[in-house]
C-alpha cells in the first residue's frame, strides 16, 4: 500500500532514491552555507524536498498570484463543512489557513506581505519569486482538496516544537501531541547527569521528531539511536537529522522496534516511541488525510492498537538501565490503563513508577516510568 | 499610608478581605469589589475580568485580523489543568507586598505552573487519529485570571512560548498597584525606561531600556500604576518623573499595548486620547 501511494506522488521509485552514499551526498545541514548554493538538478530524481527549501527559480505576476489565491479559497470556501460531516476532516477554515502557510513557504520574499493578503502590493504586473510555478500551485491545490492529500505532504515539512521537519509520502506526519515526550524527557534529565549523558532510543521514528527533539536536550556525550522499519522513514530522519547538525549524536538504524540494538541490552538511559496504536477496526473510518495518504504500518497497532506497546513494555524491562526511564503515547485513557496493568502484573520486577500523563487536550495519553 | 485617614482601621480590614478574596477566589469577585480599586490591587477594567473574553476582542489573540474567523469556535476549546509537575498550578502568597511585580520576574517555568492550559480541540480521540494542526494554544493566568493566547504559529510549542509573552505583557498592563503620590519615588524598574533627559533620572540607570526589551514590562507596569494614580493626567504624571509632557507622551506612544492601556483610563475619565 505504502508503495502504491508513493507512486502516486513521487514518480519515481524509492529504491533508486535514498541510497545512503548518494544521500549523504546531496543533502547539506541546515548549518552549512552549501544549502543556498545547491543545485536543483541533483534533485529531481531523488526526494521530495520541502517546498520552503527549495530555490526559487519560479516567478510570477503579482495579479496572477492573486488570481490562484482567489481560486484556491473559493475551492476551500465550497467545502463548508462537508468534510468535517464525512469523516471528521477539516473544514473550510482550516483550509484556508493551511492556504495561508503554503503562500508563506511558496513566496521566496514573504516579508513582501505581512498579512499573507498579497494585498501590499499595488502593482500588478510585478513579478513575484517563488519555489514553485503557478501551473504546480493549481495542481498541489486540487490534490489537498480531491484527494485529500495532507497538507504537510504537498509542504513537504511539519512544524513541530522549534523544528522545521521535511514528511513526504510513507513517513507519518508527527503530531502536536507528540511534541510533549520531549517536555518529559527534558523534565527526567533536568535533575539527573547520568541520563543526560545517557544512550537514548525512539524506535518507529518515523521523520525523526523525537530523535532530534531529545538530541537538542541531552549534553555533548548523550546519544540517540533512532529506528524504523521504513527504508523512507530512514532516509527522511537521515535528511531532518542532518540538517539540524546531529549526525554525531543520533544514529538512524533500519529494523523492525529492537532489532538494530541487539547488543544494548541493559544499556539504554532512556527509551521513547509513538508507535502504532490505532486499533485496526478504526483504520477505514478514519479522516481521509490520515487514513488514505499515511503509511498503515505507522498507525494500524493492531486488534487492540496494543501490539507495539505491549513489545516495547517488554522491551524497556530488557533493554533500559538501571534508573533508566521510558516515555510511550498511546490511544487515550483505555490503553494508558492496560499498559500500566500489563506491566504492573508482567514487568513489575524491572520496571516501576509508572505514570499517565494527559496531552493538552486533556486525553490520557502518555505512559512514563522507570527501571528500578 | 493608613495612619493618614482617620477611620484608618476600617480601610485595612476593607483591604485586607479584598486581599483574600482577590487571591484565593474566583477572579470574578474582582467586580464586586471595584470601587476600592485604588486601595489595592486589582484589574481596572471590566473587560480583563470576564474569565474568557471573546475571542475576537481581545488585543492579543490574534495579530492577523484575517484570521479572526479562521480559527474554531471558542466553544470548542477544552481548558484543562494538566495535572503533571510541569503544569500544575500553586498557590499564591497572598501576603507578599508586591505580588504582581514578583510575577513577572518569575521564570517561564515558574510562571508556567501558575497557568491553566488549554489547546482548541474538536471531538474525537486526537493523536495518530487527527490531522488538523490545530496548534493555537490558550493560557489561563490562575492567581489573576488574565488570560493570554496565541494561534499563529504553526508549531504547539511555539504558539505557548508566545503566549506566555504575551501573558506577561497583559499582567504588567492589567495589574494595578496602589501609588502613595505625597511619598512618590519611582521604583529604579520606571527609571529605566525613561529618557535621558528626565531630570530625575541618575546616570546610574544605564542606557534607556526600549519596548523591545523584556524587562520594559517592568517599568511600564510601573508607569502604568503611576498614570492611574494620577487619574490619567500625562501632565501631572510628567512631574513625577521629572519630564516635559510631550516627553513622556511619545514614551507613551512609542508602544501600542501601552498607548491603549492609556487611552482607555483617559477615555472612562472623560480625556481625550493620546495620538
Amino acid at each position: 500500500m505504502k508503495l502504491a501511494l508513493s507512486t502516486v506522488y513521487c514518480p519515481h521509485r524509492f529504491s533508486n532514491l535514498f541510497r545512503p552514499s548518494v544521500f549523504t551526498a546531496l543533502w547539506s545541514p541546515i548549518c552549512s552555507s552549501e544549502l543556498s548554493s545547491y543545485s536543483p538538478t541533483y534533485v529531481k530524481p531523488q526526494f521530495h524536498v520541502p517546498l520552503f527549501l527549495r530555490p526559487p527559480i519560479y516567478s510570477a505576476k503579482l495579479c496572477d498570484l492573486r488570481k490562484w489565491r482567489d481560486w484556491a479559497e473559493g475551492v476551500a470556501s465550497s467545502i463548508g463543512s462537508s468534510f468535517v460531516q464525512s469523516d471528521n476532516g477539516p473544514d473550510s477554515s482550516i483550509l484556508c489557513r493551511e492556504l495561508k502557510w503554503l503562500i508563506e513557504d511558496v513566496v521566496e520574499d514573504h516579508s513582501q506581505f505581512p498579512q499573507t493578503g498579497l494585498e501590499n502590493g499595488d502593482d500588478d504586473d510585478m513579478r513575484v519569486k517563488m519555489r514553485a510555478n503557478l501551473e504546480e500551485l493549481y495542481g498541489l491545490w486540487k490534490q489537498r482538496i480531491t484527494e485529500r492529500r495532507p497538507f504537510q505532504y504537498i509542504v513537504g515539512c511539519e512544524h513541530w516544537r522549534d523544528l522545521v521537519l521535511s514528511v513526504q509520502e510513507g513517513v507519518l506526519i508527527p503530531r502536536p501531541e507528540t511534541e510533549l515526550i520531549v517536555d518529559f524527557v527534558c523534565d527526567v534529565v533536568s535533575n539527573n547527569e547520568d541520563l543526560k549523558r545517557g544512550m537514548w532510543a525512539d524506535l518507529g521514528t518515523g521523520s525523526g521528531a523525537i530523535a532530534i527533539g531529545i538530541g537538542r536536550v541531552l549534553e555533548n556525550a548523550g546519544r540517540v539511536i533512532a529506528t524504523d522499519l521504513s527504508p523512507v522513514a530512514v532516509s527522511v530522519a537521515g535528511y531532518n537529522v542532518q540538517r539540524y547538525c546531529l549526525k554525531e549524536k543520533i544514529e538512524i538504524k533500519e529494523g523492525s522496534w529492537f532489532e538494530p540494538l541487539k547488543d544494548m541490552e541493559g544499556r539504554l538511559a532512556g527509551l521513547v516511541s509513538n508507535p502504532p496504536y490505532i486499533p485496526s477496526k478504526d483504520i477505514s473510518g478514519l479522516q481521509a488525510e490520515v487514513g488514505r495518504h499515511e503509511p498503515r504500518v505507522a498507525l494500524d497497532g493492531g486488534i487492540d492498537g496494543m501490539d507495539a506497546l505491549f513489545h516495547l513494555c517488554d522491551g524497556a524491562a530488557l533493554f533500559l538501565k538501571p534508573g533508566g526511564f521510558f516515555a510511550f503515547e498511546t490511544n487515550g485513557e483505555q490503553q494508558c490503563r492496560t499498559l500500566v496493568e500489563y506491566m504492573e502484573n508482567n514487568r513489575g520486577g524491572s520496571l516501576h513508577n509508572f505514570e499517565i500523563r494527559s496531552d493538552f487536550a486533556g486525553i490520557q495519553r502518555f505512559v512514563i516510568g522507570f527501571h528500578k | 499610608m493608613i495612619k493618614r485617614h482617620q477611620c484608618s482601621f476600617f480601610f485595612f480590614l476593607i483591604r485586607m478581605a479584598h486581599r483574600i478574596l482577590l487571591f484565593i477566589c474566583k477572579p470574578i469577585f474582582h467586580l464586586p469589589l471595584r470601587i476600592f480599586a485604588s486601595h489595592s490591587y486589582s484589574l481596572p477594567f471590566s473587560q480583563s475580568q470576564s474569565l474568557l473574553p471573546p475571542l475576537t476582542t481581545t488585543p492579543y489573540s490574534l495579530p492577523f485580523s484575517q484570521s479572526k474567523s479562521l480559527l474554531p469556535p471558542l466553544t470548542t476549546a477544552t481548558r484543562n489543568r494538566i495535572n503533571n509537575r510541569l503544569w500544575c498550578s500553586t498557590t499564591v502568597d497572598a501576603t507578599t507586598e508586591d505580588v504582581s511585580k514578583r510575577y513577572l520576574e518569575l521564570t517561564d517555568d515558574e510562571l508556567m505552573r501558575q497557568c491553566e492550559m488549554g489547546t482548541f480541540r474538536t471531538s474525537g480521540p486526537g493523536g495518530q487519529h487527527r490531522n488538523k494542526r490545530d496548534t493555537a494554544v490558550r493560557l489561563k493566568h490562575l492567581p489573576t485570571g488574565i488570560v493570554a493566547q496565541a494561534s499563529e504559529d504553526r508549531s504547539q510549542h511555539k504558539n505557548r512560548a508566545s503566549a506566555l509573552k504575551r501573558l506577561r505583557a497583559r499582567i504588567a498592563l492589567k495589574l494595578r498597584k496602589t501609588v502613595d503620590l505625597e511619598a512618590y519615588s519611582p521604583p529604579r524598574e520606571l527609571l529605566q525606561i525613561l529618557p535621558p533627559k528626565s531630570s530625575i533620572r541618575g546616570s546610574d540607570c544605564g542606557p534607556q531600556i526600549g519596548p523591545n526589551n523584556p524587562k520594559f514590562l517592568l517599568g511600564m507596569q510601573a508607569l502604568l500604576d503611576l498614570i492611574f494614580a494620577v487619574e490619567g493626567s500625562v501632565s501631572d504624571a510628567a512631574k513625577y518623573l521629572g519630564l516635559s509632557t510631550g516627553a513622556l507622551s511619545r514614551l507613551i506612544l512609542s508602544d501600542d499595548s501601552l498607548r491603549m492601556e492609556v487611552n482607555e483610563l483617559r477615555a472612562s475619565k472623560g480625556m481625550k486620547p493620546l495620538k
